[in-house]
């Protein structure tokens, strides 16, 4: 189902250019606010290793950086033409999708793991568990699954997919779920709250249970796998 | 050479909305060199993107050895294609960049094989360097060597002349020969009537979207030779000279523009050979004999007149 030589390229291909320097920068941004402002001791440190993953780890540095890096893995080549090299071969259209989203996601934990784990350690500071990293983690992980395998999806259907990925977490996640609870159902970013703060506190995770959540996700992220590769098929290349 | 033929549309069209890039295309391959001939927008792209599987026909079928590309992609292990994009991975070397493709189109030793195809279009030296450096023509040359490493029996090659100096022309039109002389199907895409002389036996020439023409290269160019042609001739005596072309029916009309003549000859040979002689006759001094509008628009306008008026 993966081909692994084409992993590697893809890989390697989104480590080329600058993107990954830039988008370090913005997974960065989790451990300094940790440092900042965990350090001055205004909230419970569970509070606001909580908020800042509801807040900030998960809507706009995980939902970024997999956006970004799920455009690079297939958008980049469909626009530049090198896609027509993998296509020419046997490999089925569905076993792409399926490498350039796990190479997309490889690069994105790659970037948010150490992240994530830095700044749940340094909020916590001496009160940390496993719990309370493990599952920020896995919230992290898996809203990231999702996002890589839409961004392949909105790849396929446009030529600006980090575009329309940007203005759905802007605008439908960060702006339309906030006063209209319903239109949480259609965020990838709940979701991934909803696992991220399960290990880290009781209260505040209203959007699901993060046993629904992973289902969610997972679903989610199988049917615009799906959807890519459909679309792949009927689409012409450049 | 293969019975089967390697390359089949029967009634293929494709279009894009309004806009019609190829109408109802037939024909098919066997074994050997064909020319693809047309001008910019003819719909050669779109041709041979239906040939590689890249997009789909809005009506008719094309099989390409014998099998749908949509429905088994194991036959990209037998096709190669050279397509008309520019783009490689820049951060791998010429050498690793065929050997991936070689890998994914199954071969066993693919290094080995990137080696031997590399060497094929002169660009062993340059193997070990990385492709973000490469000329336009070494480029060319990386896109035909990944067409041929994994031994194809059918090849798709869009412009491959393009950006190359005339010794690697010279090089790469020996090895299209040298493709098509071993057996296989090869397909090789040009909008320069010479540059497909040189390379191919047989020719498909498109203009906006339509077959005007298939053949042999030497049949479609005694075809072009055939049409009426404007020439504009330069001569002391004009009047006169005008009046003898006239009175021996060696043109179909004639105007004067400023100092010059301007004919329409049906059948340039003759009146090639008879002009120095009634020119002679009338005591005319010829300066200047030029063929007006010989470009490639006007033979592809001439070809496409005549399907039309053939009932296409």
């Amino acid at each position: 189902m993966i081909s692994w030589p084409v992993y590697r390229l893809t890989l390697r291909s989104i480590l080329d250019g600058r993107k990954p320097l830039a988008l370090l920068f913005l997974a960065l941004v989790p451990v300094v606010a940790a440092i900042v402002f965990a350090a001055a001791g205004e909230l419970d440190p569970r509070i606001f290793w909580a908020r800042l993953l509801q807040r900030l780890v998960i809507p706009t540095v995980t939902a970024f950086v997999a956006v970004v890096l799920g455009a690079s893995a297939i958008g980049d080549e469909r626009e530049d033409g090198t896609i027509l090299y993998l296509v020419s071969t046997p490999l089925p259209r569905l076993s792409l999708v399926l490498t350039k989203i796990l190479a997309s996601w490889t690069a994105s934990m790659a970037l948010l793991a150490p992240a994530v784990v830095v700044a749940g350690l340094v909020s916590l500071d001496s009160r940390a568990d496993a719990s309370q990293i493990l599952w920020p983690l896995l919230g992290v992980a898996l809203s990231a699954l999702c996002y890589c395998a839409v961004t392949a999806w909105l790849s396929m259907l446009s030529r600006r997919p980090v575009v329309i990925g940007a203005l759905y977490i802007l605008l439908w996640e960060g702006s339309i779920a906030t006063f209209a609870a319903s239109a949480d159902r259609f965020s990838i970013a709940a979701y991934g709250r909803a696992i991220a703060v399960e290990g880290v506190l009781d209260v505040n995770a209203p959007d699901a249970s993060a046993a629904t959540a992973v289902l969610v996700l997972l679903g989610a992220a199988g049917v615009a796998a799906w959807a890519a590769t459909r679309r792949f098929t009927r689409t012409e290349l450049p | 050479m293969s019975a089967t033929p390697a390359l089949v549309f029967e009634g293929v069209s494709r279009w894009y909305g309004d806009t019609v890039a190829l109408a109802d295309v037939s024909f098919s391959l066997g074994a050997g060199v064909t020319g693809l001939l047309g001008h910019n927008g003819a719909g050669k792209s779109t041709a041979l993107k239906l040939c590689a599987g890249f997009t789909q026909p809005s009506s008719g079928t094309v099989r390409v050895l014998g099998t749908d590309l949509s429905a088994s992609p194991e036959a990209y292990r037998r096709i190669g294609i050279a397509h008309d994009r520019d783009a490689l991975w820049p951060f791998l070397t010429a050498r690793a960049l065929v050997a991936l493709c070689a890998r994914l189109r199954g071969v066993a030793d693919p290094e080995a094989a990137a080696g031997r195809a590399l060497a094929e279009v002169g660009l062993e030296d340059a193997a070990d360097r990385k492709v973000k450096g490469f000329s336009h023509g070494m480029r060319q040359r990386v896109k035909l060597a990944q067409a041929l490493a994994h031994d194809p029996e059918l090849l798709l090659l869009d412009e491959p002349l393009n950006g190359l100096d005339p010794a690697q022309r010279r090089g790469v039109v020996s090895l299209i020969h040298r493709l098509g002389d071993e057996g296989r199907t090869v397909l090789v895409s040009s909008h320069v009537l010479h540059e497909v002389e040189r390379m191919a036996p047989r020719v498909l020439v498109l203009v906006n979207g339509h077959l005007v023409a298939s053949g042999s290269t030497t049949a479609i160019r005694e075809l072009i030779a055939d049409r009426p042609r404007s020439i504009r001739l330069v001569a002391t005596q004009g009047r006169a000279l005008a009046r003898e072309l006239v009175g021996a029916g060696l043109v179909e009309s004639l105007r004067f523009d400023d100092d010059a003549i301007v004919v329409e000859s049906a059948d340039v040979e003759r009146f090639s050979r008879d002009l120095p002689r009634l020119a002679q006759g009338v005591g005319a001094r010829l300066s200047r004999v030029e063929p007006v509008g010989d470009d490639l628009e006007s033979v592809y306008a001439y070809l496409h007149q005549r399907a039309r008026g053939v009932g296409r």
